[in-house]
């Protein structure tokens, strides 16, 4: 009976279309995943192959999340189709189980499902064997990965989320509820899923994942490309466990259904006062005599207005009335509510402030797809409301102008999207006032939604109502909308960037607390205008073809457009036209003549055009050095203008002529005059800036040049996208890349090595070895200087102050134009930057080192806590590694259109984003503000006084050693405790860190400039480092490092001369260290097995433990190998109070896999394990202590 | 404006749908104001007919005038003075009767407040939905709806009335007062009344047309097709075996079953012999001999 239902499913199904459409899409969906860069579901980068059975397993794992919809589709209507149908009648009175019924049908629809889902995999196949693939990064083919995700993750998801919507449309008997349940699933799932994302519960999160996809995120989530190229996914414990779950779940689900599931046709309810009053009774009843009352209608130029405001409140009605509107607004809020908690947790785990346009932010994304679905989805229901419920005879009839109805339906879909928001609105600021924020600014919220968001949100509703009216099919329309949603992202990923062309689309908004929406407004007002103007032709267009009748074939529709199209509704529509070439030619105008439009490719391929003409003969090509700098800039922050002129040095220190100068100019600057006669240009790329000189007579080895210049930034007119952010209304920061440059820069070239195969480059090499003397000759900061001598002369308007590195010796006004003069007393590096913007100063000292914070007025939450670290910061450096060379620290606030802080001499510029609204308050919260202004004040010692060459390592020198000593600063002020927690972080950053990796990774000392390893590693081997050498050795040898190489000149110093200092005063057992931690990539497993403990007496306890340590050494593609241990590693007991000085923590000599030891312990024992510092790297920190089990 | 009195003249009407369906063949007709009857079974084009006189389709050939007004190019004129009662109609669910006859009573143009409350109210009273105006129409019976659908036809002083099947589903009581009703409107306008009742047209109309297939069968007074029938109609108890041989030796125009037997009417020129009795016609005779005839 079950086996005859289940074929009568597959059949049926089979014969419908449903099947062959998905199959299709999904195929098509896999296929375009693995073969172009458009469609992006999951995936490897870098060096993973692009068919690793890792990334198939998270293709598929991902389809098959998002085939919770497709498997819906098919069970909600397995039962219920028969009562729709009216077959009910037919089937259910036949002598037929409940159970045969329900599971035949179910697994039918489920079969079908999983067809679907094969289809997807055969897509994702098919797309590993296409020819255009980089040959590279595709494996030999094999099924085993394939049918392990089909079987592991694909079959049983499809069961899990099936039962349960199976259960909800059966009961219920309605499609609706259904899907509505997948919304508010994917709601709790996401939300569940953020919270559960936190480091501490990952089995938690695995298992209460019902994809199973969290328990495979757990176990590779530190794979290496190695692993993710070779190794099967594994089926361990946790992913057992969490299938076993589900399933059985969804088994109870099932068996829940077939019990409340009832054959019988459910009868209607009566509703009180349907029967209660008899047609004929009561006094009130209908007078069926009464006399016809005759009204003249009347038809003027107002009626029309007056039906459709009348329509309007009807159909507005019909749509927040409407239980998919309640339940969306319910979910945005909940969504915004997680979006929100996610966003605010931003570095290490301290949030930041709720500040109101990180709301309005959060609000606008995660409003985005409820949005969307309240838009496609109403739009589809509303213009067909009449013809689904079969009053559209009656209706059309009706001596109303089509725009009633058209403009009455739009304009519902407007206040719904308007309700939405402002639902959006009011969600942000109780979010805040939760928060104790009070510092509401509702007319950003006005601005920002009801304002930007709601005016493109418009359009798009215009766009669902035409396509419904266009193609008069509500699911065809559905589908449109969707090709329209996804062609917003596939084609800017096709290249096809230009707003022109994209429907609704507007160059974005950035907003800064320090420059507002600055003047990124005014091309998003005129993109506005431009796809209004569009929408406004749209809807005379509907209009006309608005279905009126019941032969609504689209040529009859156009036969009937022209009958009723009117001279004023020609003479708009050709207005509208006219307007939209007007305002398109305005808009091309500015983005593509005044402007240039690059797209991503345009810029990768200046890039490769750049290596490919000037490397071979420049790379090499001794050049000058500038040794001065002396700099008039002046910065018209109101109309975005900058003049920069000065006088650069140039000193030929090669033993040769120099008879050729590269100038390079960054393209986006005018070049008013360059210090050469134009005669002497050889060669000019405007394009790439690059401009090369014949000097003559040659610059003789050891002859000076003064190269003066003048150029200017100016932005005519608006870009499509990718407007300077560095020249702004309030909040200008520029560095250094706005001057001149000498000689070829190889950081301008094509860095990932999959874009440089493709380009037909040769592979790069990212640094050279230590060893290379010729590289050692340049800092690794710039080839074209080493130390120079720095002033300037900066200007700007007269409500803002204007920086530069360097001391102020003289501030003077001049008309409406403030200057200042900034001159440095001793050499600095070539890396200065210019800010401008209205600040306020907070002062302090140190010493006699005068500290100044200069921020946004309101920016004032965390200033004293970057004064206090600077001072701890000067405290420490001075005491154990050297003087401070400056006089003066800064910190310098700059709006939000980057997120870092970075170290110029005397100046550290500093984000609005970090750290000014970090939200300190909470008590265990890490004080990252802190931390990075220390990081960035020991800068001034590590990059400002140590310089490394421009081999590997050498960003060891500088951001590891900074790291380092911010750590020590921050241990000094917030003790031990807190710096276990901070490591945690940085190892976990590590671990992720490198398996992303792009090409290989290094160890520490050979490090190309790889942010996970010169900070995150960084972090952990300098700490273990101290922990085995104690502070007062490594603080010596860092201090004695600096004496020898500081302010060095040319060869300069590498991470090899430190790691030879450092193993030098090693402890003689650590010895093995340096080679683990600095020379290689070595990681432990370590972990305890079993901790005992039994009583003595008093309290005295005897601890036994039993410990497991594996080494491992990675090549850098992450392929590990077992080395054997001869360690120390320490072993630790500790009592029940996690902050109280463990009751024991001793090195212990390691030497095979299984150590066992037995030691005495005052005091009650309630963890213990190996390496419970977690000093060293460990890919299961977790396991390291175990809690000890005391027998009584 | 309509003038008073206006005629509407439909001049050879074709329409072929999409299927090949070749739904009216040269329709022409000329219906004076006053109550029109349109008989015809099943898929005879009826309701094609009706559509497209109340503006929801076109024709592919032929034109429709309603006095001065050319119906298929001025839809939005006839719309003014037009009421409509499709076949088929649903109602929104979530709405009762009061609200959406007003929204209704808005669209007509009928945009004052307190007139369209008046005529809101006359006309729930007077299809007796008044106890029910506060009820969801989703809850409503066909026969319910089917009123509801009667008053919006007559909102706003409509001067052409269509009505497409008014009287199914309406219990013989509320049919006669429908009747009534639209007797009483049907005065000084066009009401265009379709239906396969004949009864219908028996009770109300001065004049009908029989279509069939497409095509206008018979047009005119209902009385005359009545008096030409008269002496040719006959009838005879059967039984039911007999029915075949009968079919086969006479034009057999209706057959139904009276108390269990089966009688049938034949239409013949002179008696067709033995059993047979002569019968007093009727319009159904006149139908059923039409059709008949046709076929």
């Amino acid at each position: 009976m079950l086996a005859t239902f289940l074929k009568f499913e597959l059949r049926y199904r089979l014969r419908q279309p449903a099947v062959y459409v998905f199959s299709l899409i999904f195929a098509l969906l896999t296929f375009g995943a693995m073969t172009s860069d458009a469609v992006v579901i999951g995936g490897g980068s870098g060096q993973t192959a692009i068919n690793a059975p890792f990334v198939i397993t998270q293709m598929l794992g991902i389809m098959s999340v998002v085939s919770v919809i497709l498997v819906t589709a098919f069970v909600s209507t397995a039962v219920i189709r028969d009562f729709e149908l009216s077959t009910d009648a037919l089937f259910f009175t036949k002598p037929i189980r409940k159970l045969d019924l329900l599971a035949g049908r179910f697994l039918g629809a489920v079969a079908v499902a999983f067809i679907v889902m094969i289809a997807a995999a055969v897509g994702l196949a098919v797309g590993t064997m296409m020819p255009w693939l980089d040959a590279e990064r595709v494996l030999p083919f094999s099924a085993t990965p394939y049918l392990r995700a089909l079987l592991v993750f694909v079959l049983p998801n499809l069961v899990v989320m099936g039962s349960f919507f199976f259960a909800i449309a059966t009961l219920t008997r309605r499609v609706l509820p259904a899907y509505v349940g997948v919304v508010a699933f994917f709601v709790v799932y996401s939300v569940s899923q953020s919270f559960a994302g936190d480091l501490d519960n990952d089995t938690l999160a695995a298992l209460s994942d019902p994809f199973g996809m969290a328990a495979l995120g757990t176990s590779t989530r530190y794979w290496t490309v190695a692993e993710r190229n070779s190794a099967l996914v594994p089926l361990d414990g946790t992913l057992w466990l969490n299938r076993a779950v589900w399933l059985g779940l969804a088994g109870v689900c099932f068996g829940l259904t077939v019990r409340r599931f009832s054959f019988a046709s459910r009868a209607r309810k009566p509703k009180r006062g349907d029967d209660s009053r008899d047609e004929s009774s009561g006094l009130q009843g209908s007078r069926t005599d009464a006399p016809l009352v005759v009204v003249q209608p009347r038809f003027g130029a107002g009626t029309g207005l007056v039906q459709l405001w009348h329509a309007l409140r009807v159909e507005l009605g019909a749509v927040v009335r409407g239980k998919v509107f309640i339940v969306v607004v319910l979910f945005a809020v909940l969504n915004v509510v997680g979006g929100a908690l996610g966003t605010m947790d931003e570095l290490y785990g301290t949030p930041i402030l709720p500040v109101t346009h990180l709301m309005v932010r959060v609000v606008d994304r995660v409003f985005a797809l409820f949005v969307i679905i309240v838009i496609t989805f109403y739009a589809g229901e509303r213009v067909h409301s009449e013809r689904q419920v079969g009053l559209h005879e009656v209706y059309d009839a009706l001596p109303v102008p089509s725009w009633v109805p058209l403009l009455g339906k739009l304009g519902a879909l407007w206040a719904a999207v308007f309700v939405l928001l402002g639902v959006g609105a009011l969600t942000g600021m109780a979010i805040q006032l939760a928060r104790g924020y009070t510092h509401l600014e509702p007319a950003l919220y006005l601005e920002g939604l009801w304002g930007l968001s709601l005016s493109q949100w418009a359009m798009v509703c215009v766009l669902a109502v035409f396509f419904q009216v266009l193609v008069n099919h509500k699911y065809l329309g559905f589908l449109l909308m969707l090709i329209f949603f996804g062609s917003q992202i596939v084609l800017p990923a096709l290249d096809l960037q230009h707003g022109i062309y994209r429907y609704g689309w507007a160059p974005s908004t950035p907003y800064s607390d320090m420059n507002r929406y600055g003047h990124f407004i005014t091309p998003a007002l005129w993109y506005r205008l431009y796809w209004s103007l569009f929408a406004a032709g749209l809807l005379v267009v509907a209009n006309l073809l608005w279905v009126r009748g019941t032969d609504a074939r689209l040529r009859l529709r156009l036969r009937e457009a022209r009958r009723r199209a009117t001279r004023l509704q020609l003479g708009l529509l050709a207005g509208l036209v006219a307007a939209v070439f007007g305002v398109g030619a305005f808009i091309l105008h500015n983005t593509t003549v005044l402007n240039d439009y690059r797209t991503d490719d345009d810029e990768e391929d200046a890039a490769v055009r750049y290596e490919q003409l000037y490397k071979a003969a420049w790379d090499a090509a001794p050049q000058p050095r500038v040794v001065a700098a002396d700099l008039e800039v002046e910065i018209w922050p109101h109309s975005r203008e900058v003049a920069l002129r000065g006088t650069l040095e140039l000193v030929n220190r090669h033993d040769a002529p120099i008879d050729r100068l590269m100038v390079a100019v960054e393209p986006r600057l005018a070049v008013e005059s360059l210090g050469l006669p134009d005669a002497a240009l050889v060669e000019h790329d405007e394009e790439l800036g690059v401009r090369i000189y014949r000097l003559e007579p040659a610059l003789a080895p050891g002859a000076a040049l003064s190269f003066p210049f003048s150029l200017r930034f100016a932005e005519a007119g608006f870009r499509n996208h990718g407007s300077v952010t560095q020249v702004v209304g309030n909040g200008t920061f520029f560095t250094s890349g706005f001057v001149p440059h000498f000689g070829y820069d190889a950081e301008r070239e094509l860095g990932d090595p999959n874009e440089r195969r493709k380009r037909g480059l040769p592979a790069r090499v990212r640094m050279r070895p230590p060893t290379d003397m010729a590289a050692r000759a340049n800092t690794y900061i710039t080839r074209e200087a080493d130390w120079i001598r720095f002033a300037a002369t900066v200007s700007t308007s007269s409500d803002q102050i204007a920086l530069a590195p360097g001391y102020l010796v003289r501030q003077w006004d001049e008309g409406d134009r403030r200057y200042f003069r900034y001159e440095m007393d001793a050499p600095i590096l070539d890396f200065y930057a210019f800010l401008s913007a209205d600040y306020v100063v907070a002062r302090d000292h140190w010493n006699d080192v005068a500290i100044e914070v200069y921020h946004h007025a309101p920016h004032d939450m965390n200033v004293p806590r970057m004064i206090e670290s600077v001072k701890a910061s000067l405290d420490y450096f001075t005491a154990n590694f050297s003087p401070y060379q400056h006089r003066q620290v800064r910190i310098v606030e700059f709006p939000r259109y980057a997120s870092f802080a970075q170290s110029f001499p005397n100046t550290i510029p500093y984000s609005e984003s970090l750290g000014f609204i970090a939200d300190l308050s909470g008590e265990d919260a890490i004080d990252y503000v802190f931390y990075v202004t220390a990081h960035e004040v020991a800068h001034q010692w590590w990059a400002h006084q140590v310089i490394g060459a421009e081999v590997q390592g050498s960003t060891m020198l500088s951001e590891t050693l900074a790291q380092y000593s911010a750590l020590m600063v921050m241990e000094k002020t917030y003790g031990r405790a807190k710096m276990k927690e901070f490591l945690e972080y940085e190892l976990d950053r590590y671990l992720e860190g490198r398996s992303a990796e792009l090409e290989r990774e290094l160890p520490l000392s050979l490090v190309e400039n790889q942010p996970y390893i010169h900070y995150n590693k960084g972090s952990l081997v300098m700490y273990a480092l101290r922990e085995v050498m104690g502070e007062a050795v490594l603080n010596g040898v860092l201090a004695q490092y600096i004496a020898d190489v500081g302010f060095q000149s040319p060869p300069f110093t590498t991470s090899l001369e430190l790691v030879e200092r450092i193993r030098a005063a090693m402890p003689e057992r650590f010895a093995y260290l340096v080679e683990d931690l600095l020379e290689t990539i070595t990681l432990y497993d370590n972990r305890a097995i079993e901790a005992k403990a039994t009583p003595l007496g008093g309290d005295r306890f005897a601890v036994e433990l039993v410990v497991e340590s594996h080494k491992q050494r990675a090549d850098g593609a992450g392929a590990e190998q077992d080395v054997p241990l001869d360690d120390w590693l320490q072993l630790g007991v500790y009592g029940e109070d996690e902050t109280a000085e463990p009751l024991y923590l001793e090195w212990h000599h390691i030497t095979g896999p299984r150590t066992e030891v037995r030691v005495e312990v005052s005091g009650r024992p309630a963890r213990a394990g190996i390496d419970p510092q977690v000093l060293f790297i460990d890919r299961d920190p977790d396991d390291n202590v175990r809690k000890v089990e005391v027998s009584e | 404006m309509v003038e008073p009195r206006a005629e509407l003249v439909i001049e050879g009407l074709s329409k072929t749908y999409p299927g090949g369906v070749r739904a009216l063949r040269g329709v022409s007709l000329r219906i004076p104001s006053g109550m029109f009857g349109l008989l015809g079974p099943n898929g005879a084009g009826k309701s094609t007919l009706m559509r497209t006189i109340a503006t929801l389709q076109d024709p592919d050939e032929g034109s429709i005038q309603l006095g001065a007004l050319d119906v298929l190019r001025d839809k939005d004129r006839v719309r003014r003075v037009l009421g409509y009662l499709p076949q088929d109609f649903g109602v929104y669910p979530h709405l009762d009767p009061l609200s959406l006859l007003d929204h209704f009573a808005v669209l007509k143009g009928i945009t004052a407040r307190s007139e369209r409350k008046a005529v809101v109210e006359a006309l729930l009273n007077r299809v007796n939905l008044w106890d029910q105006r506060k009820q969801k129409l989703g809850g409503f019976s066909g026969g319910m709806r089917q009123r509801f659908g009667i008053a919006q036809a007559l909102l706003g002083d409509p001067r052409l009335i269509i009505v497409d099947e008014p009287t199914a589903g309406l219990d013989p009581h509320e049919r006669s007062r429908f009747l009534n009703l639209l007797a009483e409107i049907g005065e000084h306008v066009v009401v265009v009344l379709s239906t396969h009742i004949v009864e219908d047209v028996a009770d109300l109309c001065f004049e009908m047309a029989i279509i069939a297939k497409g095509r206008v069968l018979r047009h005119g007074e209902p009385q005359r097709a009545i008096d030409e029938l008269r002496g040719c109609t006959w009838k005879k108890v059967i039984a039911k075996e007999e029915l075949a041989g009968h079919q086969a030796d006479h034009m057999v125009i209706s057959t139904r079953l009276v108390g269990g037997r089966t009688v049938i009417h034949v239409f013949a020129e002179d008696a067709p012999g033995d059993e047979f009795a002569a019968v007093d016609p009727d319009l159904e005779d006149v139908y059923f001999t039409t059709l008949a005839k046709a076929a």
